[in-house]
């Protein structure tokens, strides 16, 4: 039996046990997290290890000498971030061996993350392992274990629907919004109101190409704030309906108790633009938008309810593939568990 | 050249019916399986089953010395080609999901469709342009256009489809790899523009003969295709003042193509009913 793999392990928290109060308590800067990497590989007994550091997760992967050497590391990083041991112990997990091979596997293809399936984690870790990679923290071991989790983690995206649809109201909406305009750096983007889900929305719509934002809301001062850090233009309040034809997508999230968009007022302007569709979204409550305006042609309505029901069926359906996940993942797990063991004897004898 | 070939014409449009119609259930099943189709096995298939029939075309065209067009099976046969053949130019160019699928299908209903009433594959006589290669190119070009009409029709059928998802608020499925309404919309005006100039050239090249032979013409001809080309010629005129727009405009040409494939088979039923082939003219043989 080899005492190496024996030792392969992963120590971390995360969003599943720990609460976000605790979680900021353990955070890490990028440049702590490299720092802690640095001084974990300068330990001994300590082979070579990778520092995952995400807003969900804080995760040490690592190949000691012996499997004790895991808690020296809960007791370095509990002096290092002046935390307590029993509060670090009450929340973190551990793993070895095959298990780490597992974990590592289920994170890369986005199964433990808080969005069952999303994509950003691949990339997070990817850097993460480029990191270890570049300062040698990583060897043989680790290198061989992240680019086989990166391969099976394509692959489980692949053959599954783990990774289809969008799950948060801003990729839901970018979803609707390129199946209406195409290409959306074209789009012409108004915000009434300026709540924190319709900057969040504006913000998805920004990062697919959205060049043009302009901000409206009751307070122009608030209105200037947030078109300033989306890098568009604010309107006054009192001007928004003259001007509502040059938009194709109007995000609504305001306060007022009456509704701001009527059906008639629509219509006028879908009469100024009848070729260029007009994407409504009413994130407001109550809502902004007069229901009727769904009746007008070539105006597309979704409000909070619609957008939500969405994301919770597109999570649905992705939860419904996890199994089938776990079944591929598991197989590369053993393939590459057996391929380390048979390195370790290969290299022994 | 055609006569080393063993393959019949009548086996080759077959088989071509076939190819396509695989396509087409290619599509549908990886679509029913909630699946993008790869682009790559569709484009495989179109291809296979395109070149199977412009051979089956060559085979028929070698046999009656002209283009093949003399009667309603040759027109629908002729015509899924012309569709396949503008499916290769627009789909790489525009990248339009779905649209090899959809193409496939009508392909399908086309080439196969034709095979139903044996009596549209009738016998005519040979030199049915009557050797006039300005009516050859004419009957081509008003093909052809047919062809633009037809890819026309399914853009606006895609596109109808994509509405009703967003208006319905359906995401699953066909509605995810539908290409966007924009798109959509763009090709479609595109394709009416270029279908309208192809059919208007056909028209100008018929009218060379016309205006000569004017009496040779059929009235209920001339009129079928004069309203169809009036029909696509308004149609563009009220797209580029923007007066008939997305769901309208879609369904006009989906309307307008229906009749323009109605007035071809009245067409052709009347040119078979009121001109019987000459007594002791060589007529083709049967298929």
């Amino acid at each position: 039996m080899s005492e190496v793999l024996e030792s392969l392990f992963v120590l971390g928290t995360s969003h599943h046990a720990t609460p976000l109060e605790v979680r900021e308590r353990f955070a890490l800067t990028q440049s702590q997290a490299l720092e802690l990497q640095k001084l974990l590989h300068q330990h001994e007994g300590i082979r070579e290890c990778l520092v995952l550091n995400t807003c969900n997760r804080l995760e040490i992967y690592g190949l000691a000498d012996c499997i004790e050497r895991v808690e020296e590391i809960r007791g370095l990083f509990c002096d290092k971030q002046n935390v307590s041991e029993e509060l670090f112990n009450q929340y973190a997990y551990s793993h070895s061996n095959l298990e780490t091979l597992q974990h590592v596997l289920e994170v890369s293809a986005g199964l433990d993350s808080q969005m069952v399936g999303e994509t950003e984690i691949l990339g997070q870790l990817k850097q993460a392992y480029a990191a270890a990679h570049d300062t040698e923290c990583t060897g043989k071991v680790l290198n061989r274990l992240f680019e086989k989790s990166f391969q099976a983690a394509k692959e489980a995206r692949t053959q599954t629907g783990i990774s289809r649809g969008q799950v948060s109201i801003g990729n839901v909406v970018v979803d609707l919004a390129s199946r209406i305009f195409g290409k959306l750096n074209g789009s012409r983007v108004l915000l009434l109101g300026s709540g924190e889900v319709s900057e969040k929305t504006a913000q998805a719509l920004k990062s697919r190409g959205v060049g043009d934002i302009t901000v409206s809301s009751r307070t122009f001062e608030n209105a200037h704030k947030l078109a300033h850090s989306l890098g568009g233009a604010a309107i006054h309040f009192e001007d928004f309906n003259a001007q509502l034809e040059h938009f194709d997508i109007i995000i609504c999230s305001t306060a007022a108790p009456i509704t701001l968009l009527h059906k008639e007022v629509i219509a006028l302007t879908m009469k100024q633009r009848p070729e260029r569709p007009c994407f409504l979204i009413d994130l407001a409550m109550p809502r902004d938008v007069d229901s009727a305006v769904e009746e007008v042609e070539n105006v597309y309505l979704y409000n909070l309810d619609d957008l939500s029901s969405i994301a919770n069926e597109n999570l649905e359906a992705r939860k419904a593939e996890i199994e089938k996940v776990r079944e591929i993942l598991n197989k590369h797990a053993w393939n590459l568990w057996l391929q380390l063991r048979r390195r370790e004897l290969m290299r022994k004898a | 050249m055609f006569n080393e070939i063993t393959i019949t014409d009548g086996t080759a449009f077959k088989v071509a019916a076939a190819v396509y119609g695989g396509a087409f259930l290619f599509a549908l099943v990886v679509l029913l399986m909630r699946r993008a189709y790869s682009r790559t096995i569709m484009f495989a298939l179109l291809c296979g089953g395109f070149l199977i029939q412009t051979l089956a075309l060559n085979l028929r065209g070698a046999e009656i010395k002209a283009c093949p067009l003399g009667n309603p099976f040759e027109i629908a046969q002729f015509l899924a080609w012309s569709l396949v053949l503008l499916f290769f130019i627009i789909g790489p160019a525009f990248r339009l999901r779905l649209l090899g699928g959809f193409t496939a299908g009508l392909a399908t209903i086309l080439s196969a469709g034709s095979f139903i009433i044996p009596s549209w594959d009738r016998a005519y006589p040979p030199g049915i342009f009557g050797g006039n290669h300005w009516i050859e190119l004419h009957a081509a070009l008003a093909i052809f256009s047919y062809g633009f009409f037809a890819i026309l029709s399914l853009v606006s059928i895609m596109f109808l489809i994509q509405q009703h998802g967003l208006k319905t608020k359906q995401f699953k499925g066909i509605y995810r790899y539908l290409p966007s309404l924009q798109q959509l919309d763009l090709m479609a005006k595109r394709l009416l523009l270029t279908g309208v100039i192809v059919l208007t050239a056909s028209l100008a090249f018929g009218a060379v003969f016309w205006v000569s032979n004017f009496e040779l013409v059929p009235v209920y001809k001339l009129t079928a295709t004069c309203l169809i080309w009036l029909g696509y010629l308004t149609v563009l005129i009220l797209r580029i003042q923007e007066k008939l727009a997305t769901r309208r405009h879609a369904i006009a040409t989906i309307a307008l193509f229906a009749l323009a494939i109605a007035s071809l088979w009245a067409v052709e039923s009347a040119r078979e009913s009121v001109e019987p082939p000459a007594q002791g003219a060589p007529i083709q043989t049967e298929r």
